[in-house]
């Protein structure tokens, strides 16, 4: 059975009177411990779905199933222990007031959640961060070392589902990949299933068992990671963003002569 | 000493008490660079000693009348600064006058910032109904000049000192509230509010733990900013007979009655008047210099340990 199923989802936004069709019925299934990637550029309203998941997002049309039951609205705690999310830019991810140490023991304490010390201690651990850390503010980190903390954050309540918004978009290419390689780790250690956008099909090739491409609020095509790899695509949209990003994907290509 | 100094700067601290420690330890550090806040909290912390410690530093008591003495000019043995039209010594009276001013600055202080805290983060971070209804309340006491809506709720309660800092503290939330909704509407849609919502946190708790740290420092700046005006206003209710009742020695009111000898004893009103205005310089300097310490952006560029 699939962990999360998406069925036919719209996303409407309404702002001065003006309706934005964000998602338009996308549906998707995502199974235990799976890895699923949804791609596409800008606008194409992946990042929507996830927040459509999270109650961020006006859902106007659909199911989303977690566990095959139709989740609660608003979502309540219980969604919170089950599925957590790392946002995009941790330099806005993180409570600028807030010392580290406060914004991973906020989630122990309003779930009623003890022993927060050692909790706190253990996460850093896990995400690679010194202990030393724990007391400093935001400001006096850096992005990769953020991320991390937007990371150990989501893995707090111990969920079952991260869902993961471009979780290295705003960092540079050397922190990318140890943040990514991080998640690739905690996904085995913990039995975790991601659900990930990226707007980077190599990202996607990195991390994810299979994708759903994406345009303008619509599914595309959905490959498996096999099928990328043969580059089999379908449709001509998922081809020009897999030729776009194709050198990446296979590997380091030799320097172009010039 | 130093032990102590290198444990509350230790980059690295191992319990929430020794980081909370070192970050105030810090805030003092940043305050200190500043002179003119420094010359601030200096002339802030003599009121409250002065008040404290009144009954010792006064050379007489402020009630006692001594109809032989009257309207003795300042520089009179057994009276610094003179003595008012009672005969009573106008020093001892600016004395015990602090305790009266200190009590209504505390009372205002931790009513009217609070209240109006309050009222700015809900409406901001509800939106809607509720933050049409709030502001909206909010817009009628702002349409009065406070110096009229405080005498009119002081007419309708009655003069005294506990009706003076509820008609002043009723008058002065709404700035607060119009501060608060302003930085509310700037993070409430932020990821980090975002982030703890998608935690299971309740509106109490976002709102107390999330929100009002971010609206506290613009804030507290204005309250000290606001203090000075507070003193003003508490003194012209009791220059106008509406705050605190004779015969006690409140500044206002010492400036209300030294009115009618201005031209020929001088010092009768001078000397309360000097007294308004060296303490609310002090919270103005005071209110200047945190607003350098807490605002996040200088303390960002300014305090990161390396």
């Amino acid at each position: 059975m699939s962990l999360i199923e998406i069925d036919n989802l719209s996303v409407t936004f309404r702002a001065k009177g003006r309706e934005v069709q964000a998602v338009q019925g996308v549906s998707l299934t995502v199974g235990e411990k799976e890895s699923f990637g949804l791609v596409g550029e800008s606008g194409s309203g992946k990042s929507t779905i996830l927040r459509a998941i999270c109650g961020l997002a006006p859902v106007s049309g659909g199911t989303i199933r977690i566990g095959g039951k139709v989740i609660p609205s608003p979502r309540g705690r219980d969604f919170s222990r089950r599925v957590q999310m790392v946002f995009q830019d941790p330099y806005a991810s993180l409570h600028p007031r807030h010392t580290i140490d406060r914004t991973l023991s906020e989630p122990l304490a309003i779930h009623g959640i003890g022993n927060s010390d050692a909790r706190v201690m253990q996460v850093l651990e896990d995400v690679g961060l010194p202990t030393s850390f724990r007391f400093r503010y935001p400001h006096q980190l850096s992005g990769g070392q953020r991320q991390r903390v937007a990371i150990a954050r989501a893995l707090m309540l111990n969920p079952q589902i991260l869902l993961l918004d471009e979780p290295t978009s705003a960092l540079d290419a050397s922190v990318q990949a140890e943040v990514l390689n991080l998640l690739n780790r905690l996904r085995a250690e913990h039995g975790l299933t991601f659900l990930m956008v990226s707007h980077d099909l190599a990202v996607i090739d990195h991390m994810c068992d299979r994708v759903l491409v994406m345009q303008h609020g619509r599914a595309v095509e959905e490959l498996s990671r096999e099928a990328l790899a043969a580059a089999q695509m379908k449709t001509a949209y998922a081809r020009s963003l897999f030729d776009a990003s194709a050198d990446r994907l296979l590997g380091p290509t030799p320097e172009p002569v010039k | 000493m130093s032990s102590l100094r290198l444990w509350l700067t230790d980059p690295n601290p191992t319990s929430r008490r020794q980081a909370r420690l070192g970050q105030l330890w810090l805030a003092w550090l940043r305050i200190r660079r500043n002179s003119l806040a420094m010359a601030g909290l200096v002339i802030v912390a003599l009121l409250v000693l002065v008040a404290v410690f009144a009954p010792l530093l006064a050379p007489h008591d402020p009630l006692v009348q001594d109809l032989g003495r009257r309207l003795l000019p300042p520089g009179t043995p057994g009276n610094l600064l003179g003595t008012d039209d009672f005969g009573r010594d106008i020093l001892s009276r600016i004395i015990y006058g602090s305790r009266i001013t200190l009590y209504i600055i505390g009372l205002v202080a931790v009513t009217a910032p609070v209240l109006g805290l309050l009222i700015g983060t809900v409406a901001g971070y509800f939106g809607g109904w509720v933050d049409a209804v709030l502001m909206r309340l909010t817009d009628i006491f702002l349409a009065f000049p406070r110096l009229i809506l405080a005498l009119a709720l002081v007419a309708v309660l009655g003069p005294g000192i506990e009706n003076a800092v509820l008609a002043i503290a009723l008058t002065a939330w709404p700035p607060y509230a119009r501060i608060a909704r302003a930085e509310t509407l700037t993070v409430r849609n932020s990821d980090y509010i975002a982030a703890v919502r998608l935690q299971g946190a309740g509106a109490v708790r976002i709102i107390a733990g999330h929100i009002v740290p971010m609206c506290l420092s613009s804030v507290i700046i204005r309250v000290t900013l606001d203090m000075a005006g507070v003193i003003l206003i508490a003194a012209g209710l009791g220059f106008l007979g509406l705050g605190v009742q004779p015969p006690m020695p409140e500044w206002g009111l010492m400036i209300s009655s030294g009115r009618k000898f201005l031209f020929e004893q001088w010092w009768v009103a001078t000397m309360p008047g000097l007294a308004i205005f060296i303490v609310s310089l002090g919270f103005n300097l005071l209110g200047d210099g945190l607003r350098d310490v807490l605002d996040p952006r200088s303390s960002q560029s300014g305090s990161a340990p390396k």
